[in-house]
């Protein structure tokens, strides 16, 4: 039978590799498989003045979700709940979503939520979904996230903490501001400026040439918008269709100009950290029995995921803790893993955390990301399953993990089969 | 290390070698072109003369050979178990071709043991997660044990025909006893971990060691409970079936990488032997001919009793000669050599 096979697990015994076969493992089909039938999102357009500012977060997710519903032909009776996973929106957005997910052309019958875990909430949502459909509580279901930061960006994201709060020193670290405490990240842990002009330029590079050669077509739904152009106060109808965070020419060189935004002599500025952005993504989730019998077309399947928390002021570091965790739950390597999608919240962070784990540079977010073309805090996490799956389907590779870092100092990772 | 008989299996690499239960003079060796990883299989029948080793009959198969086992009843015939997963029964009376083949399993064949007592049927397990029961006259098994993940390793109890061993990739030892009502665990008796914590009341907690594929295993010829097993984190261990809970009774570390096949002695009830990936074969007594040396509980360290060291490649198969004074054993390696020594060379110098 399979020759490679069989030198793995030659290999697997000399070594004592404990994960040897666990690749092998993961790439089986069992009708129990949590399966991704359909995944989209919009384009990623740049807060206050891309092509969404005017657009609310709940009309982006009404988009997405009727992209879902026409990509997958699935019935939408059938689909049980929708877990939307965002940041910013007063009241958690709750009644917004409900009330989209009507317009996308769900019935009462489909129950919808909202959840925040910060930058991984749409990656939550997802696995949320996951769990629901394996422990038999739904059959069909939405893992969902959006962020419009055009209308809601602002100082009320948190309130004044208490004097409880502030009297205690790790509870208050939860507080400092991201860029603040990334800053001194970086500079404990010795990430050169240069290194990270360089890992920002090649996202950009990267997103500027999967942009030209249309890999970010499969994902995107193209999205009608109002939009006001702010010189002449007129407001018409565009359709978004492309991430406008892009900027073509972009080299370590040029952003080493830029002055630093947090500190004088620091190393962080707008160039090597992610975009402030507006947009949504969406996966369909259920059981691989039930897509066969519905006759879906399986993109991918949800292995695992792990959430783990680290200092709050070293919250860059979430990743390099989720993601060993969420490979060991799925019994493989770090080699076993063909691309990584790690959220650049900051050059800093991604870079260092990656370095840590010893992941080569070309396994990373090989379409570049959020420092190219933006980081809508809560869809970041189902935005990445949808560019996961169609370049592991295109470059006809297997396994894929995601991972971001959580502000106030957590982690979360999840691995993916492409099929 | 004087008088040792060589033979050379040209070509093929071998896998696993096996005495003949009715003759002392007739080996059998299953092995495989380029390793193991592609390409044919070819089974050697040899006998032992004055001449020194000779082919006695050859076998060529499609696909590479993990194992095999001489039939309990017809002295020239035996069973492979082949990498396309299929298990062929060969008659030395009749050329080139298999007079029975079983094709069940899905995926490679990784062993195969005749029933020792009722002589009336075979087992075999495979990579894909099954271990099956076959009668030698049926094509079809008779019963399937489901174990759900690649099982490198299952023999019958040497001294009762209902019990079955099975060594798997999950690092679990599993004992199935066919007089058990047939139901949802499928005759499953006790499934023990084998790199579990000891607990031990009143003893201090032994720490785990990290779960390692089980290649091997054996069941002692003179203690009928005892079952020793070896494989990818390079120690040896012994297990009663009696107590699945209770962890090792007796631990043997020393081969430098994975043991791929350990044999209990035919002839004394402590002594076993066992062939690794280090390129050696090592003897070992399990200590449980001397009293307790841990009296808190907790497996004792069994001694080893010396190291055979004259394969240049992966040693990968090894057996024990059941007749004359005892002690011969045949080693087989990646090295393309079937040796045959006496074992208690290795400890003439102690």
């Amino acid at each position: 039978m399979g020759a490679l096979d069989r030198i793995s697990q030659i290999g697997g015994q000399i070594s004592g590799n404990p994960t040897a076969g666990g690749r092998d493992k993961i790439l089986q089909k069992r009708p129990d498989d949590i399966v991704v039938t359909a995944c989209c999102r919009t384009a990623f357009t740049k807060g206050g003045k891309g092509g969404f500012k005017d657009t609310q977060a709940a009309d982006l997710m009404t988009g997405v979700l009727k992209a879902i519903i026409d990509r997958s032909k699935i019935n939408p009776e059938l689909v049980e709940d929708i877990a939307v996973g965002t940041v910013l929106a007063p009241g958690g957005g709750a009644t917004e979503m409900r009330a989209a997910s009507l317009v996308a052309g769900f019935t009462e019958a489909t129950a919808v939520r909202t959840l925040n875990r910060q930058c991984s909430s749409g990656l939550q949502a997802c696995v949320d979904v996951a769990n629901q459909i394996r422990a038999g509580m739904i059959e069909i279901g939405i893992g969902a996230g959006v962020e419009s930061m055009s209308t809601q960006y602002g100082p009320n994201a948190v309130s004044e903490f208490s004097e409880l709060l502030e009297g205690h020193k790790e509870a208050a670290n939860c507080k400092v501001p991201m860029g603040v405490l990334s800053e001194d990240m970086a500079k404990d842990l010795g990430v050169s400026r240069a290194s990270q002009d360089a890992f920002a330029a090649a996202s950009y590079q990267k997103a500027v040439k999967a942009q030209k050669e249309g890999l970010f077509n499969e994902e995107i739904v193209p999205l009608k918008a109002k939009w006001e152009d702010p010189k002449t106060g007129e407001t018409k109808e565009i359709t978004v269709a492309r991430d406008d965070g892009v900027r073509d020419g972009i080299t370590a060189e040029s952003l080493g100009k830029i002055r630093p935004a947090f500190a004088k002599d620091g190393s962080i500025h707008a160039g090597n950290a992610s975009q402030i952005s507006d947009g949504a993504a969406a996966v369909l989730l259920m059981k691989r029995s039930t897509a066969e019998k519905l006759g879906q077309t399986i993109i991918g399947k949800y292995v695992c995921a792990s959430i783990v928390g680290v200092k709050p002021l070293l919250m860059g570091q979430g990743p390099w803790k989720a993601i060993p965790k969420a490979l060991d739950l799925a019994g493989i390597s770090k080699d076993d893993v063909d691309i990584y999608e790690i959220n650049e919240a900051f050059a800093s962070q991604c870079l260092w955390c990656a370095n840590e784990l010893g992941i080569p540079q070309e396994k990373i977010n090989p379409k570049g990301g959020a420092i190219a073309f933006g980081h809508p805090l809560g869809c970041t996490g189902a935005r990445q399953v949808s560019t996961l799956l169609y370049e592991l389907k295109r470059t006809g590779k297997k396994v894929g993990n995601t991972s971001m870092c959580i502000g106030t100092g957590m982690g979360m990772s999840a691995v993916w089969v492409a099929e | 290390m004087a008088s040792m008989l060589e033979f050379r299996t040209q070509g093929f690499n071998p896998y696993a070698v096996k005495y003949s239960p009715y003759y002392d003079s007739r080996i059998a060796v299953a092995s495989s072109a380029n390793f193991g990883i592609v390409g044919n299989g070819r089974l050697f029948a040899l006998g032992l003369s004055a001449q020194g080793i000779q082919v006695e009959k050859t076998f060529d198969t499609n696909d590479a050979l993990y194992d095999l086992a001489w039939s309990e009843i017809n002295e020239n015939q035996l069973v492979v178990a082949c990498g396309d997963g299929s298990i062929k029964l060969f008659d030395l009376g009749v050329n080139d071709f298999p007079v029975m083949n079983f094709h069940e399993h899905k995926r490679e064949t990784f062993a195969v043991c005749w029933n020792p007592v009722t002589k009336d049927s075979f087992v075999s397990s495979s990579w894909d997660g099954t271990v099956k029961i076959w009668s030698p006259t049926r094509n079809q098994s008779i019963t399937t044990l489901p174990i759900g993940n690649c099982t490198y390793s299952t023999s019958f109890c040497p001294s009762n025909p209902a019990l079955i061993s099975a060594a798997s990739t999950d690092s679990h030892l599993r004992i199935y006893d066919l007089r058990t009502p047939p139901s949802a665990k499928y005759h499953l008796v006790s499934s023990i971990p084998v790199h579990a914590p000891q607990t031990l009341p009143g003893a201090p907690a032994q720490p785990a060691s990290a779960p390692a594929e089980i290649l091997t295993q054996d069941w002692n010829k003179y203690r009928d409970t005892v079952i020793a097993t070896g494989g990818v984190d390079r120690v040896i261990r012994t297990f009663d079936i009696r107590n699945p809970a209770g962890g090792a009774l007796s631990v043997m570390p020393g081969h430098d990488y994975a043991v791929r096949k350990l044999a209990w002695s035919p002839h004394a009830s402590d002594v076993l032997i066992s062939a690794s990936y280090d390129m050696t074969v090592r003897l070992w007594s399990d200590g449980s001919m001397q009293p307790a040396m841990n009296p808190n509980g907790g497996p004792s360290v069994g001694r080893q009793l010396g190291v055979m060291n004259r394969h240049t490649e992966f040693a990968t198969g090894v057996d024990w000669c059941l007749f004359g004074m005892g002690g011969w054993v045949a080693s087989v390696g990646w090295d393309e050599r079937v040796l045959l020594w006496d074992s208690n060379m290795l400890m003439a110098g102690r």
